[in-house]
């Protein structure tokens, strides 16, 4: 593993990183507020208990305005940014050569998808 | 209509509160949806996981962009506590509600008391403690630390293995787990400690995605809850960070102290009232 202190040289890969984390922030969240937007003016009370997650039907319910489809879109996109981060920041390391930090990333993603497993079989 | 409201405003005071303290949403959140709204305990970790990734994907950003986050040291222990966080997701299916409201009541009367030592020192502009706030308010006028030291490699298996128990508290207790990796980096690795904020900042938004997927794929997250409070943590944590520093840090933070002790008693009283 190379020196971990800053490197303020590698002055391409920290912002485009930064614009993938604010990019999946902003339209996540826009996404999050059209569904309660959506949910508060069809006067449903957030504790009715919302429906649960139908990846196959998101398109549908987003097409059809129910709030649930933005809702899960967004809360998906939440959840997903900053492993895209990660994604990206393995492309950086893989284009600079930096073989050690691709590993890390990898393992990374590696253990955020055994929680997809872990939460599938013990669901 | 007014409990969505209410919650909009509830998740407003919540990550105002948070960001101009420097604690982050998730401390706040999980009481306000359990004590306020009712919510089952699991239910409410898992919103305020997402609202924690919301605000720390924001602020991360942020300290990329300006080069306050140490990305190669982040992504070296955000693997640990990634791990540590899909142990805490699975751990938190299996443990009773109550032993996690005592937990969290016992986080509670932690960070007051960390509060009221930082009172006493007059230090009010000490580091965050859980901070996934947007970083405006802390970052005026703050250039680059120098970063010109060597770290302490050599500790690498003690900061592994704490950010491993970083990650299953923030799984556990729907926090992002700054409270454990700031001191971690800055005391054990010897990372200047606005760094180690900034780095710690970059950590939690894969920490708490990673506890959030195993709520999410196990049905733990309610949609409609967590729209309207991430909205309202988001809304609250960019106010608070523009606004912080016109308000009395000291005052606040004495009233902070009382509503955190408060809630740490009511959390505890569900402790020993549930089942």
């Amino acid at each position: 593993m190379r020196d971990l202190r800053m490197d303020h040289g590698a002055a391409d890969l920290e912002p485009a990183l930064a614009r993938v984390l604010q990019a999946g922030t902003y339209i996540s969240i826009t996404l999050v507020a059209v569904g309660t937007l959506l949910l508060l003016g069809g006067g449903t009370s957030p504790l009715a208990g919302g429906p649960a997650l139908h990846v196959g039907e998101l398109l549908g319910d987003i097409a059809a305005g129910r709030p649930e489809g933005f809702l899960w879109l967004g809360i998906l996109g939440i959840c997903a940014t900053p492993a895209l981060r990660v994604l990206g920041a393995l492309v950086g390391f893989w284009r600079r050569g930096e073989r050690d930090m691709v590993a890390v990333a990898v393992l990374i993603l590696a253990v955020v998808g055994a929680g997809v497993v872990t939460g599938l079989l013990a669901g | 209509m007014e409990v969505g409201l209410l919650m909009l405003l509830g998740g407003i005071a919540a990550g105002a509160f948070g960001s101009i303290l420097g604690l982050g949403g998730g401390l706040l959140i999980v009481p306000l949806l359990t004590l306020a709204f009712g919510l089952p305990l699991r239910e409410a970790v898992a919103v305020s996981l997402v609202c924690v990734i919301v605000t720390s994907s924001a602020s991360a950003g942020v300290y990329l962009q300006r080069k306050q986050a140490n990305l190669r040291l982040g992504m070296v222990l955000e693997l640990f506590t990634a791990a540590g966080a899909i142990v805490g997701g699975a751990i938190a299916f299996l443990i009773d509600e109550r032993l996690l409201a005592a937990l969290f009541a016992a986080l509670l009367v932690y960070v007051a008391a960390t509060m009221l030592g930082g009172l006493r020192r007059r230090a009010t502009n000490e580091p965050a403690t859980d901070d996934e706030t947007p970083p405006h308010a802390h970052a005026a006028g703050e250039g680059v630390e120098r970063d010109d030291r060597a770290y302490l490699t050599g500790r690498m298996p003690v900061a592994a293995l704490g950010s491993v128990g970083a990650g299953i508290a923030s799984a556990l207790l729907g926090i992002g787990g700054g409270l454990i990796k700031v001191p971690l980096m800055h005391l054990v690795l010897g990372v200047p400690l606005r760094i180690a904020t900034a780095t710690s900042n970059l950590m939690i938004g894969i920490t708490a995605s990673a506890s959030a997927i195993v709520y999410l794929v196990r049905g733990g997250i309610d949609a409609y809850v967590a729209g309207p409070t991430a909205i309202g943590v988001f809304v609250g944590a960019t106010l608070g960070s523009r606004l912080g520093h016109r308000i009395g840090q000291r005052e606040l933070r004495i009233a902070f102290v009382l509503v955190l002790l408060y809630t740490a008693v009511e959390m505890a009283r569900r402790a020993l009232a549930l089942g």
